[in-house]
């Protein structure tokens, strides 16, 4: 199969903390990936690792066959103009309109004229449902509303890879449902690549067509999501089934606790 | 608009910003310093030059031609020597010119006053480098007060 | 051993503070220069640092200049001296006070609100994101600040002096009475431009150019949390006008001693 993004045995530590120990992921090209995994686990890092705002310790991350770690600053801002990122809380400017937010990349990158740059974030605004809030400012947003204004400006280049970052987290069941709807849509219509990071198993698990998912510091199971339902593995069992209790306990480690409330008493 | 405001606003800024330079450089500052322009230099040494600084001025009749440069002792009786500046539109000081270390007022600054000496055939202009022949000292309080005292005695 | 260990360990890391806010500032203002796209965001932040930073800077001026005034005349009448009032005025508030009080109001004004404005676009991945545009933040966002602040103090310092001045004239000559021509001309000949003025002007430079480094610094590596830009904050106010009042003496000492 086709992958536009790839990951090989990476290693990656924060600070002496190991975050991955040999990581191995492949993203098809054209197809929505998802990344899951119980909290703490990562997924953000994932991302960083691709755009290349993070460097692994050891290991191979490639975009479009480019072996991102090893690019110069120039050569990685070439790069980062073929894949965009919807940031967790959108980081829409705040001094900036939506118009202004969408067209930002458009100024920055080409030197097209202005009307033609007006009509672009148009059409752009247009996909994502929020024309008529053009001139509205960030602060004036519902959070949702700022989400989808933020996947404007995301498209607005029209990259290949775009990689959403906890899109449903914090957003009321219509909102989250009309973002689900954007990301399978403009996967379709725009052909891009499509990364989506998330721990909500239900919605992610309907747009999905790849799904991998992150435990142990590991890629413990991917494949299609019919594939991973039967996965063999009580790990993978239990986050998709949300079990509270298994091979991630839920007690944080600790020592014996019929011990640890005698050495009080002593 | 809210660049055009913006761009204005910026504007009055500078505006402002300039009328202030230029009321510090006309109503403020003494913009007339006389050593700006093209200077020639000279010397004098006397026995005491009492409380005269570097930068202090140098006057002819109360107008100010040039400032104090540098001082500094010499010889085998550390004489001191003080250096000025003076405008090369005051560069026809005859050799017999004297220069006093005088005092504005009671208590005021010190500063170097020439008195221009007499002109005559056999006389040349001071030049660049040369050194005034008759100098008077600082009159130092303590001294004038010892004297006065001594000569009380000797009456 | 502990002492001697803990001091060695902080001037590290105060060391290499330094040498990151250093690599962040050349980063930032090294470079090919784009006029025509950098331009107009160093227009948008002169009017941010600077022209909103003018009102405090006139009020304080005035009345800074009116308090010398008035103190300056009751020192100086006692020995007779009120036409020294002039060069009184100008040459504390061309030497000392203008440069160092703008600094001053400056880190505790525009200082803080630039710290708190870039920690903002940290917590909110504001900066992230234009990394990820292929847009350099030290480059967008750091830079222009830096070049507004850098020149918008001194612009504020020399406002700041002139009103001083001004202030002082109105109380010792409309008010107490000191002869008018006197203030003036005593103060001309006391003052003196490359010495006084242009040695003023070098200092708000220095202080510009430290202000608003540090103020730059502390908001780009603030932690990403309420409590961390808060931090930063304080500590962009505190830091800046420390470093504003030593080196006030430093340069004191090397320009009129």
């Amino acid at each position: 199969m086709d992958n536009l993004v790839e990951l090989q045995d990476v290693h990656f530590y924060r600070g002496n903390t190991p975050i991955y120990q040999g990581v191995n992921l492949r993203v098809p090209r054209g197809k929505i990936t998802a990344i899951m995994g119980p909290s703490g686990c990562g997924k953000t890092t994932m991302l960083r690792l691709i755009g290349g705002q993070l460097k692994p310790r050891s290991g191979s991350v490639q975009f479009a066959g480019q072996e991102v770690p090893s690019l110069s600053r120039k050569e990685l801002f070439e790069l980062r103009k073929r894949m965009s990122m919807l940031f967790q809380s959108g980081a829409l400017f705040t001094d900036m309109t939506v118009n202004q937010n969408v067209a930002f990349p458009i100024h920055e990158h080409t030197e097209l004229p202005r009307e033609i740059v007006d009509t672009i974030v148009k059409m752009k605004l247009q996909a994502v449902g929020l024309r008529g809030a053009g001139q509205l400012f960030p602060s004036e947003l519902s959070g949702g509303m700022a989400r989808r204004a933020a996947l404007a400006r995301s498209i607005a280049l029209d990259p290949e890879l775009i990689m959403y970052d906890e899109p449903f987290t914090g957003q009321d069941p219509i909102s989250m449902g009309m973002i689900v709807k954007l990301i399978r849509s403009l996967n379709e219509t725009l052909g891009l690549t499509s990364i989506v990071v998330s721990h909500d198993i239900h919605e992610t698990m309907g747009i999905a067509d790849h799904v991998a998912i992150i435990a142990n510091k590991q890629v413990v199971a991917q494949g299609s999501p019919s594939e991973l339902l039967n996965h063999e593995s009580a790990l993978v069992r239990q986050f998709l089934n949300g079990e509270p209790d298994g091979p991630v306990p839920f007690h944080y480690q600790a020592n014996d606790y019929l011990e640890d409330l005698m050495v009080r008493k002593g | 608009m809210e660049t055009r405001k913006t761009e204005i606003l910026v504007g009055v800024f500078v505006a402002v910003t300039i009328v202030a330079l230029v009321f510090l450089a006309l109503r403020v500052a003494s913009n007339t310093d006389i050593t700006r322009g093209s200077t020639y230099t000279l010397s004098a040494s006397f026995d005491n030059i009492g409380g005269l600084k570097v930068r202090s001025p140098v006057k002819i009749g109360g107008v100010t031609v040039g400032r104090v440069t540098r001082i500094y002792l010499e010889g085998e009786y550390y004489e001191p020597v003080v250096e000025m500046q003076i405008s090369t539109a005051y560069d026809q000081l005859p050799e017999t010119s004297t220069v006093s270390v005088l005092t504005s007022g009671l208590l005021g600054e010190q500063y170097l006053g020439v008195e221009p000496g007499f002109i005559d055939d056999g006389i040349m202009m001071l030049q660049d480098g040369d050194r005034f022949m008759n100098s008077n000292s600082a009159m130092v309080l303590e001294e004038l007060i010892g004297q006065f005292l001594f000569s009380q005695g000797d009456n | 051993m502990d002492v001697l260990a803990n001091l060695g360990r902080s001037s590290l890391n105060i060391f290499r503070g330094m040498g990151a806010a250093l690599i962040m500032l050349l980063q930032a203002i090294i470079g090919k220069p784009q006029p025509r796209k950098s331009f107009p965001l160093f227009v948008r932040q002169m009017y941010v640092v600077g022209v909103q930073s003018l009102l405090i800077i006139l009020i304080s001026g005035l009345f800074i200049g009116m308090v010398l005034g008035l103190q300056g005349y009751t020192i100086l009448v006692d020995f007779g001296a009120e036409q020294a009032l002039g060069p009184m005025v100008a040459l504390s508030l061309l030497r000392e006070l203008g440069p160092v009080v703008t600094a001053l109001l400056f880190a505790g004004r525009a200082g803080s609100a630039l710290t708190a404005e870039i920690g903002l676009m940290r917590a909110t991945e504001q900066l992230s994101s234009l990394e990820m545009m292929a847009v350099d933040p030290l480059r967008r966002v750091v830079a222009p600040r830096f070049w507004a602040g850098f020149i918008s103090m001194p612009m504020l310092a020399l406002i700041f002096t002139a009103v001083g001045i001004l202030g002082g004239y109105f109380v010792g000559v409309q008010w107490l009475g000191v002869d008018d021509g006197a203030f003036w001309s005593v103060m001309q000949s006391a003052v003196d431009w490359r010495d006084d003025v242009m040695n003023g002007v070098i200092k708000s430079l220095v202080f510009a150019f430290v202000v608003t480094w540090i103020a730059l610094y502390k908001g780009y590596t603030a932690e990403p949390t309420s409590a961390g830009i808060s931090k930063a904050t304080t500590s962009t106010v505190v830091t800046g006008s420390l470093a504003v009042l030593g080196l006030d003496f430093v340069l004191t000492a090397i320009m009129f001693s």
